[in-house]
């Protein structure tokens, strides 16, 4: 079954036709070629699809892309304006090796910046509870970790 | 990735949406967050003809008082729940239950209402709705009836709503200032469904405790110790509330998080540790 | 040298931390087409017969395919492995399943469809009836007379087995003053890459060329393998692999979906993409680690082993074209890994079973070797009542004596394991922790130090194989403008080993390290190789680039000798300038030597040489001996880094759940290219150790039915299951690699097996705990607490 939606994207406003066994993973990735949003389980568990929904991150392989109608989504690609210009939380990522594969990194981004931006000072414990549903195989979490306590650092000091 | 096909409403009211549930009946899924819904349908282990969501019924996310209760619309996101003044202040167990769920994307999509009517064995709520002593809020084109938290659930994922109802509600009386409250539960790793939960309430003064336990039966159980707070909570009485634990724990089954006795014997660990702690609690006032 | 050394973040960070790293599910192509594969329900079947008209009527649908047809059309699948040169038995697969399945997944058909979603509604309409056949669901049943067999004409259920002797154990035995044996049991997991497996390939009529895009970590074995599998010309085949989402080895060739999807593309005439769900890549992406070893020391009253037997039986799955089995071989070819043992034999057995085919795994069965010897280490100093870490120093092969031939005829190329384990308990505060554990049982806490020692050999090569071999690949390219172009044949599934190259041509070539580019994973670009696995892309490819690099070097020295008017070895180069030694103000420029040579090749300077200045080389590793010896000895693997981890626990002693509160280990893989990629690539592998040794678990019933397929139930850890871990680096040179590199990729994994349990045991004195079994589920750990207690009352 097909429905048109209306879903605001990174800032623009789009309609789609999309399938309604569609995920909104799925709808980003092949409707409008936004391919920084990963699927890594489907089942909602690893988090690497994680996107921003109505300013809030949730997990967009579980999330219809009918159901979003009407709202605004913010994915990876729009945090960034230019290669140059990254969101402080990627710069960190970057600086500080916080990533190896890059497969979960859009995901645990977006996880950051959702916890730097309620909590700018957290502690160690609180990013990683913040980033507890972004599952990464690669880092051992040691370096997403340090990346985010100097996205904190940068932000702070920026603002 | 979801293969078969189905129909898909989104109403906007929730007359709406009862209308079209009393037209589907049983062909109709109800999605609200999605967390345990959208991962059965894409493992192909539920094949819903037609979801209707209700993420766009605005007015069943609320929560406000109402006399001596707390009413916390169904769709309200366990986030919502987890930093609600009200429910911080009225209803502690609740707060602490919401805020341990899944992880903050889960929080973020996750609906109170959507987890209570899933009623997953291990699910964090109804352990603490029972402590609380919850009524649940079921309405249909025909009607509506409150149930008791602890009438609710009827076997594994099996529940007291009807064909043609929805959850909408849930209505929880404050606890009287001081009262203690402690939610504990075991997980393989965070995130993951609790092996064990205990979710307790002393009332002040040690007027009564209770605790709810999660994952030790197909449904919630509610062990009542009130009899065991005694003077100062002992080693004895400790013991005892953990073998009350146990003992209601006696329909626990195996799974690969953990076989049967492991949970009884961690009901009773948790169970008394979640009994002491509230009992700490309701003592400091 | 500048660059190497140097600590530099990874070169593809930007892209990939903005999203727009390209990952196979993201390519798009016009006209493509979605491939789904049926898979068997059963452990052990006969195909009956396969109706496809359902799924056929269901529109959109382009084709539905069987195992017939690709045995029609088709060769077997090609096998990593010349199990004949191993002394092994190999085993005729297809891409398809055309008559018998062996393990739950096995592929028997699949269906084409121009969307995903109609590929997978129509895959599950394919009706295939099946006379289900006996179930091998264990080694013990397997290896019983009379057992069913996984593959009929093999007539046992054994791929392999070895006996390696050493000295003379019997007598050992016979003369020990003190004995102990155990057995030790290793579960079934699996790396669980982010990205699953995911496959393209597109077809031109009119060149008649398949282009095939995949995440794989060796793209011209890949070309190799869909060349045999499809009796095609290997030249008709690029193979081009985007960035990867995690290898860990499980993406090593050849999956039954790789040459179908090539085939389909090729018969189609139209692209087809298969992209894996994790359901399905946790059933049959590869599994590992699978093994029961048991074992008999002997040993002085002070804690010397004299003697050692060992037997390793793995549970390898059903046999396949995949490189997994391997791993059994090189557990038991690792032992007895870092200790001198002058009499010892060790046994492998190697069994196969009606479960998923294993598949490489960082650690290829070298993790289970050291767990195997932390535990039976960790026994003497039990029975000893000697301190641990004073049986391994005792045990040790001393660093003065490398290379050192071990027991399997493995010869170690060099090391101190004295030097880590010394650090690392300097780190970890080993003589003051027993005050603080007093500390911490005051406040009512139990706390625990384990220690695990690894030995992680590495840089594969096996006789006559496709996939592991000991050398690779490098061109080294300067263009007109002074720019350089490196483009190997090791490829990067996301560790960073294009950095370290970038750093190796930097040095080597004497100019900036933003002047190289690093060109990887392309069939038709890059020179041959085998690409990634076994830690080989810096000791392999760096030294290939190496060696590339100096032969452009050699020319432009002598060109640049012209122009500065000197002889050429008065010249030295440095940070893009040649310059006279002695006098660094009569210089010459990089580029414009580079320049000299392309433009003005009959010009003074550049007159005498060669024009152009490109160089493909390769490296042969030293160290390896192929020939055969008695017991079919040889010397696989030319590289041996070592490691010594150790770790505090806190335990709950009424739950059996435990936190790790601290986390040490010096690694040493002889020189450091780039210290930070290094400890990237460390703390991923902590992570995995961890997660193997308590919370990964590929669980089968005993129907073969695997029942962890999902995230939900297949537990990877997150970041609140790991600490924060310090890593320093000893550097104790390989004399086998030009630079002394040894490698780094697996280590890591293997020192949390036993040093967690060790650590439990060593918080819960009282108990006498003694961990034999993983993973340390919470479940498991409060058994062993219970019925301690339960004996102590």
């Amino acid at each position: 079954m097909k429905k048109s939606i209306e879903v605001t994207v990174n800032g623009k406003s789009q309609s789609v036709e999309v399938d309604t066994r569609m995920v909104l993973a799925d709808m980003l990735r092949e409707n409008l070629r936004l391919t920084g949003t990963h699927i890594g389980c489907g089942t909602g568990s690893c988090g690497a699809c994680t996107v921003m929904l109505d300013g809030r991150t949730v997990k967009s392989c579980s999330v219809l892309a009918a159901d979003a109608d009407g709202r605004s989504v913010q994915t990876v690609e729009g945090l960034s304006t230019s290669a140059v210009s990254l969101h402080p939380v990627q710069e960190a990522m970057v600086e500080n090796q916080g990533l190896q594969c890059g497969y979960c990194t859009p995901g645990m981004v977006l996880s950051a910046v959702e916890l730097l931006n309620k909590n700018p000072d957290p502690t160690e414990d609180e990013i990683r509870h913040g980033i507890a549903g972004n599952l990464c195989r690669c880092t051992g979490y040691h370096f997403v970790v340090t990346s985010i306590q100097a996205a904190a650092k940068s932000m702070k000091e920026g603002a | 990735m979801i293969s078969q096909e189905f129909d898909f409403e989104a109403p906007s009211a929730l007359p709406e949406a009862l209308a079209l549930l009393a037209r589907h009946g049983d062909d109709a899924t109800l999605l609200s967050g999605g967390m345990s819904l959208m991962p059965m349908t894409t493992l192909g282990l539920v094949q819903p003809g037609m979801i209707i969501s209700l993420n766009h019924i605005a007015e069943l996310d609320y929560v406000r008082e109402d006399g001596n209760e707390l009413r916390i619309g169904a769709l309200t996101r366990h986030a919502d729940v987890a930093a609600d003044p009200l429910i911080g202040a009225h209803a502690a167990l609740l707060a602490e239950a919401a805020s341990l769920i899944g992880d903050v994307q889960v929080r973020n999509r996750g609906t109170i209402g959507g987890s209570i009517a899933h009623a997953d064995p291990a699910a964090n709520y109804l352990p603490a709705m029972l402590a609380l002593g919850a009524r649940l809020r079921l309405q249909s084109e025909a009607g509506e009836r409150s149930v008791e938290a602890k009438d609710f659930v009827k076997g594994i994922m099996t529940t007291a709503i009807e064909t043609g109802e929805m959850l909408t509600e849930i209505a929880i009386p404050k606890l009287a200032a001081g009262t203690g409250c402690s939610y504990q539960r075991l997980v393989r790793v965070e995130g993951n469904f609790a092996i064990v939960i205990a979710a307790a309430i002393t009332e002040p003064g040690r007027k009564a405790a209770r605790v709810g336990l999660g994952n030790v039966a197909p449904g919630p159980v509610l062990v009542d110790v009130s009899g065991h707070l005694g003077n100062g909570l002992d080693d004895a009485a400790l013991a005892a509330i953990g073998d009350a634990a146990f003992d209601a724990a006696a329909e626990a089954a195996s799974d690969l998080a953990g076989d049967a006795n492991y949970r009884r014997e961690m009901a009773r660990v948790f169970a008394r540790r979640a009994v002491q702690s509230a009992t700490d609690a309701a003592d400091a006032g | 040298m500048k660059h190497i050394g140097r600590a530099q973040t990874s070169l593809t960070n930007r892209q990939l931390a903005a999203g727009k790293g390209v990952f196979v599910s993201d390519i798009q192509r016009h006209d493509m087409t979605h491939m789904a594969v049926v898979r068997s329900p059963h452990a052990s079947a006969r195909i009956v017969s396969i109706d496809s008209a359902a799924a056929e009527a269901i529109p959109g649908v382009v084709k539905v395919v069987t195992g017939q047809e690709i045995k029609a059309n088709m060769n077997p699948i090609f096998e990593a492995y010349d199990t004949e040169a191993m002394g092994a038995k190999g085993v005729v697969s297809y891409a398809l399943c055309p008559e018998r399945v062996r393990y739950v997944g096995e592929a028997v058909a699949a269906v084409v469809a121009e969307d995903k979603y109609t590929a997978r509604k129509a895959a599950d309409l394919v009706a295939v009836e099946y006379e289900t056949t006996p179930i091998v669901s264990n080694t013990k049943a397997a290896l019983e007379p009379g057992s069913p067999l996984v593959e009929p004409d093999w007539g046992d259920n054994i791929l392999i087995t070895r006996d390696f002797v050493k000295g003379d154990p019997d007598k050992a035995f016979a003369d020990a003053e003190m004995t102990s044996s155990d057995e030790v049991y290793q579960h079934r997991y699996t790396g669980a890459a982010l990205e699953p497996r995911a496959y393209m390939a597109e077809y031109d009529p009119y060149t008649e060329q398949l282009t095939y895009w995949a995440s794989t970590q060796n793209p011209h074995p890949v070309r190799v393998f869909l060349a045999e599998t499809l009796g095609i010309e290997e030249s008709s085949i690029r193979v081009i692999q985007p960035h990867v989402g995690g290898g860990f080895g499980l993406k090593t060739p050849t999956f039954q979906e790789e040459p179908l999807v090539a085939y389909l593309a090729r018969s189609l005439e139209r692209p087809v993409k298969f992209v894996s769900e994790r359901t399905e890549d946790l059933l049959v992406g590869g599994h590992a680690r699978e093994m029961r070893l048991s074992y008999d020391v002997a040993f002085t009253k002070d804690g010397r082993i004299t003697g050692f037997r060992a037997k390793v039986v793995a549970d390898v799955g059903a046999p396949s074209a995949l490189c997994g089995w391997g791993m059994s071989f090189v557990c038991a070819y690792s032992i007895p890994g870092c200790y001198k043992i002058e009499n010892a034999n060790v046994k492998l057995f190697s069994v196969v079973t009606n479960k998923c085919p294993w598949n490489a795994y960082r650690g290829y069965g070298k993790e289970t070797a050291s767990y195997l010897m932390d535990r039976v280490l960790d026994d003497v100093a039990a029975k000893t009542g000697r301190d641990r870490a004073e049986v391994r120093l005792k045990n040790f092969i001393p660093p003065d004596e490398f290379p050192y031939t071990q027991v399997s005829g493995a010869n170690l190329d060099s090391g101190n394991y004295p030097g880590t384990l010394k650090r690392v308990l300097e780190m970890i505060d080993y003589e003051g922790f027993p005050a603080r554990q007093e500390e911490a049982r005051r406040e009512g806490r139990y706390i625990g130090l384990g220690i695990g020692q690894e030995l992680t050999p590495e840089g594969c090569s096996m006789p006559r194989s496709t996939l592991l071999g000991g050398y690779d690949g490098a061109t080294v390219r300067v263009n007109p403008s002074g720019q350089v172009t490196v483009l190997t044949g090791i490829t990067s599934p996301g560790n960073g080993n294009e950095t370290a190259i970038a750093q190796i041509a930097a040095d080597s070539l004497g100019v900036p390290f933003d002047q190289i580019k690093v060109i990887q994973g392309d069939t038709d670009i890059c020179p041959y190789g085998l690409g990634n696995y076994s830690s080989r892309s810096v000791i392999m490819g760096g030294s290939a680039v190496q060696i590339a690099a100096k032969d452009i070097r050699d020319k432009m020295l002598k060109v640049a000798a012209k122009m500065l008017e000197v002889s050429a070895d008065e010249v030295e180069v440095e940070e893009g300038q040649f310059s006279a030694k002695g006098a660094p103000a009569r210089y010459v420029l990089f580029k414009d030597v580079a320049s000299t040579v392309y433009r003005d090749c009959h010009g003074v300077a550049a007159l005498e040489v060669e024009p152009g200045l490109e160089s493909t080389r390769y490296f042969q590793h030293g160290n390896v001996y192929h020939q055969p010896e008695t017991q079919g000895r040889f010397s696989a693997y030319p590289s041996w880094p070592n490691q010594s981890m150790a770790m505090i626990i806190e335990i709950d002693p009424e739950t059996g759940h435990f936190d790790i509160l601290k986390y040490c280990a010096v690694h040493d893989s002889g020189t450091v290219v780039n210290p930070l990629l290094a400890e990237a690539n460390l703390h991923g592998g902590f992570l995995q150790g961890v997660g193997g040794a308590a919370h990964e678990h590929l669980v089968y019933d005993d129907d073969c039915q695997l029942l962890t397929t999902t995230f939900m139930d297949y537990t990877c850890p997150t970041a609140m299951e790991v600490p924060f871990f310090e890593v320093e680096h000893q550097e104790t040179l390989s004399p086998f690699t030009p630079l002394g590199t040894k490698g780094v990729g697996e280590s890591g994994v293997a020192g949390a097996l036993s040093g967690l349990c060790s650590a439990i045991e060593n918080a819960l004195p009282h108990l006498d705990l003694r961990f034999t079994d993983l993973p340390l589920s919470p479940n498991a750990v409060w058994n062993a607490i219970h019925e301690a207690e339960e004996k102590r009352t």
